[in-house]
């Protein structure tokens, strides 16, 4: 009976049209009973009989419908706009509330279970082979220091434990050890963490700079290398420079402010060597260069300041501390970044001059007085393809592997490609790489069991559960082992 | 000499037109005429015979005088043989003989053939008639069809004496089948007496060529040639003089095979095209040679070619006996320091004991309701 109908509908949108409107008179009375035009038209490729459901007999509705193709919420209205009822949702968050939410860091969860086992790290700790496949924690006092330096971030989970702790890798260790050597023979270690995404190069820096606050070193991180390219700081131009260097206040200002709070002890200990009148109040030598941070109040002697700090940081005297430059997002800093000068042409990375700052220490250009590390780490999220980098990067690695079996290759440009940046190979021409990739079943083991006895992993920590999450967690990548184990908890 | 059959021959020879279309049938004869419907020159018939042009114009004259006369009967047709001079002395005993022969055919019976093939000749002339195509015709539509397997004339008449056309036009598809099957089976395999046994390409044969053929069809890619060549297996060439050559080869250069590749169609002929290839790989190394410029500056470009990365299975993953008993070994040290580990004092750790015994060691908290409400003292952990 529908099947006209239904052919009806396929080949005409406006079937439904032409059966609302009133029949002929010679249609009027059928040999068998019509289905009522509502009913065809609902449901055209049912196979059941038409409900009994009573047509829409308003003249209303029909003229509604004979007016064309009108969809629910689409209808044009003449006569002014409907008012939109407000439903009273409660009170909005503020301007950059929700912001601050997402981004907040927990520490700690007073819910969850005591490790009995436990315990803070001490100075040497990190650099102790003994400790590999160990969960430490980190003391109170450094936790502050960290989180002054912005080291913790908000994907980590550290808000599940009762007390941020670390587990102490192979990998760990080889970089606390290279760092020792390089402050013993007051040398730089310049090094490139990089690995695979959530493999732990975020938290790599973050032990490195465990290590460097708990040896009291002069720790200058730059938590987020975007913040610094992507043009979302103010920035001027510095006078005297050629070609012209452009200094970020604002960010300077703020990063002031985290070298004063994570490095005040130190700082404190440490004393200037030349007269400074160039600040906003003068120092005379051989004032605490707590004294310096401590002038940055305002945005516009920020760069000066920092200057100062820096130029005392850098000068050649005795007592002076190592010093860990670390910043995380490398690829956003070696391009060409988003700003623009007076010309309108883009600016180079290497020409902010905060960013050179790093760079030169990474390329080598710069000799720490009492030695240090330079620390930059790779990201995986949201960074920029930098091909220069990539290379650099792989062939350095090459390089090292080399010594060990002679047989590398070691990765040679594209002679035909054009996106290659003389200034990052430059850069990065003599830097170490530590790549990181999984951790061993150890260390998996240890870190399973510091999450059972946290409360956090209900399962048996044996050697079945071990090789279980392992093996999900692509060979102990520590990211997936959190994926595969510990979020699956998360609420 | 005057069996019947010989005598019918010549009967019937008088009544033939048009010889040279042979056993063509008349639709074909008419198609030649259909071939050039563009054509502004007049059609002419056109000379099979591989004869010397000015043969052809000299038996011209002859072979149109012959068509256009009609012999009613074989004494005509004999009488005028012998008036012509240029037939031999056999052919002429042969016409003699026969003419006196067909003197002692009883006058009736002359008569009768001379009827008969005055009607056979009457009957004939529509299908000698070349048929024009019609100028006013929409699409040619009277035109009938050669591509059907029967003439269509006549054909759905049945005259009770034989078999349909379509049947023996199947009939016919038939037996081409056998013939082909025939000569698969008899004849194919002798081919393989012709077969030469492969002669691997020596030292000095450095270039190899790609010939196509369309078994003597004609097509506009017979004449492509293609040369193939590595520049390494040339002789007399330095390395770097190797390396100028791969560079001048360009895209035509596979550096995945280390082979280069070209071909040229430009020339009319095969052999034209082969012989252009191979002047152009003397030009090629003659320039690999020439030491004026050797471009070292200019590095191989190979960004035309797409390199396949073999998609291995990592080495240390085959599972070969050695690993199956370094994993059994693997997973017995682990069952034995998961056993001693739980016979140790701490014991396996556990996250469920650890929240069920963090529970219980949980201080107790009383919370006061509110009065007024109901009063109850919950337990909170």
């Amino acid at each position: 009976m529908s099947a006209p109908n239904c052919l009806r509908c396929l080949v005409r949108p406006s079937a439904a049209l032409r059966l609302s409107a009133p029949p002929p008179a010679s249609a009027l009375k059928p040999a068998t009973p019509p289905l009522t035009a509502a009913a065809s038209r609902r449901a055209p490729f049912s196979t059941t009989p038409a409900a009994a459901a009573a047509p829409k007999s308003s003249s209303q509705g029909q003229q509604a419908a004979a007016k064309g193709h009108v969809r629910k919420g689409k209808r044009l209205t003449l006569k002014g706009k409907k008012k939109q009822k407000s439903l009273d949702h409660g009170k909005s968050p503020l301007p950059g509330e929700r912001k601050a939410y997402r981004k907040r860091i927990t520490l700690s969860n007073d819910n969850a279970i005591k490790v009995p086992w436990l315990t803070d790290l001490a100075a040497p700790d990190l650099a102790d082979p003994a400790n590999v496949g160990k969960v430490l924690a980190l003391p109170p006092t450094t936790q502050d220091q960290l989180r002054a330096s912005e080291a913790f971030k908000p994907t980590q989970t550290w808000g599940m434990f009762r007390q941020p702790a670390v587990l102490v890798r192979k990998e760990t260790v080889d970089l606390t050890q290279r760092m020792q050597e390089a402050a013993a023979a007051r040398k730089v270690l310049r090094m490139v963490v990089t690995g695979n995404k959530v493999t732990g190069k975020s938290l790599m820096l973050l032990q490195a700079m465990t290590h460097a606050f708990l040896n009291e070193w002069v720790v200058i991180h730059l938590p987020e290398a975007q913040e610094l390219t992507t043009a979302v700081t103010e920035y001027a131009p510095l006078a005297d420079t050629s070609p012209v260097q452009y200094s970020q206040p604002v960010y300077a200002l703020k990063l002031l402010h985290a070298i004063r709070k994570a490095n005040a002890d130190v700082l404190a200990k440490t004393f200037t060597v030349s007269e400074h009148s160039e600040l906003p109040q003068s120092l005379p030598a051989g004032s605490p260069l707590l004294a310096i941070a401590n002038q940055a109040k305002e945005v516009d002697s920020a760069w000066v300041i920092f200057q100062a700090l820096w130029n005392e940081l850098m000068a050649p005297a005795p007592n002076r501390p190592p010093i860990l430059l670390s910043l995380d997002g490398l690829a956003h800093v070696m391009r060409v970044s988003d700003y623009r000068s007076p010309a309108f042409e883009p600016i180079h990375a290497f020409d902010l001059a905060l960013v050179r700052l790093f760079t030169d220490a990474l390329g080598g250009a710069v000799k720490f007085p009492a030695g240090g590390a330079v620390l930059g780490a790779t990201s995986r999220n949201n960074s920029p393809r930098s091909p220069s980098m990539e290379l650099a990067l792989a062939q350095r690695e090459a390089e090292q592997q080399q010594q060990q079996q002679p047989g590398v290759e070691v990765p040679q440009k594209d002679p035909f490609f054009r996106g290659y940046d003389e200034r990052v190979d430059a850069v990065l021409r003599s830097v170490q790489v530590l790549r990181l990739g999984g951790v061993d079943r150890r260390e998996a083991r240890a870190l399973l069991e510091y999450w059972a006895a946290s409360g956090m992993l209900r399962t048996v920590v044996d050697e079945k559960a071990v090789a279980e999450k392992w093996t999900l967690a692509g060979g102990g990548v520590l990211g997936e082992m959190e994926r595969a184990s510990l979020l699956t908890m998360r609420v | 000499m005057a069996t019947p059959t010989n005598l019918l021959r010549l009967c019937l020879r008088p009544g033939r037109r048009l010889p040279s279309l042979g056993a063509v049938p008349a639709r074909q004869a008419q198609q030649r005429l259909l071939r050039r419907p563009l054509s502004t020159t007049p059609p002419c018939r056109r000379d099979d015979d591989a004869a010397g042009a000015a043969e052809k114009d000299k038996e011209k004259d002859e072979d149109e005088d012959e068509y256009d006369r009609f012999y009613s009967n074989p004494g005509l047709f004999l009488r005028d043989l012998l008036r012509d001079e240029t037939i031999s002395d056999h052919e002429r005993r042969l016409a003699t003989q026969m003419l006196e022969d067909w003197n002692k055919v009883p006058p009736n019976v002359a008569k009768g053939i001379d009827s008969l093939t005055k009607e056979i000749n009457e009957l004939g002339a529509p299908m000698r008639r070349p048929v024009q195509a019609r100028q006013k015709s929409f699409w040619n539509e009277e035109e009938d069809d050669p591509d059907l397997i029967t003439d269509e004339v006549g054909e759905d008449d049945f005259e009770e004496d034989d078999m349909m056309a379509v049947a023996h036009a199947k009939l016919e598809e038939h037996r081409e089948f056998r013939e082909y099957a025939r000569v698969a089976v008899w004849e194919m395999p002798l081919l393989s007496k012709l077969a030469k046994p492969f002669q691997p390409p020596a030292e000095d044969q450095v270039l190899r060529f790609r010939y196509t053929t369309y078994m003597g069809e004609f097509h506009p890619a017979d004449r492509k040639v293609v040369v193939e060549f590595c520049p390494e297996d040339l002789p007399g060439l330095t390395e770097a003089q190797v390396l100028k050559l791969k560079k001048l080869a360009g895209p035509r250069y596979n550096p995945e095979k280390g082979i280069i590749k070209m071909s040229s169609d430009r020339f009319e002929h095969q052999a034209q095209n082969k012989r252009y290839l191979g002047d152009l790989v003397n030009k090629m190394i003659a320039a690999a040679k020439d030491p004026a410029d050797m471009f070292e500056d200019v590095p191989l470009d190979t960004r035309h070619h797409a390199f396949k990365k073999p998609i291995k299975f990592p080495k240390e993953w085959y599972m070969t006996e050695e690993r199956r008993q370094q994993l059994l070994e693997q997973r017995k040290q682990a069952l034995l320091l998961d056993e001693a580990k739980r016979n140790s004092e701490d014991g396996l750790v556990d996250g469920r004991a650890a929240i069920e015994q963090a529970l219980l060691n949980a201080p107790k908290v009383e919370q006061m309701v509110p009065v007024g409400g109901r009063l109850r003292i919950s337990r909170r952990v």
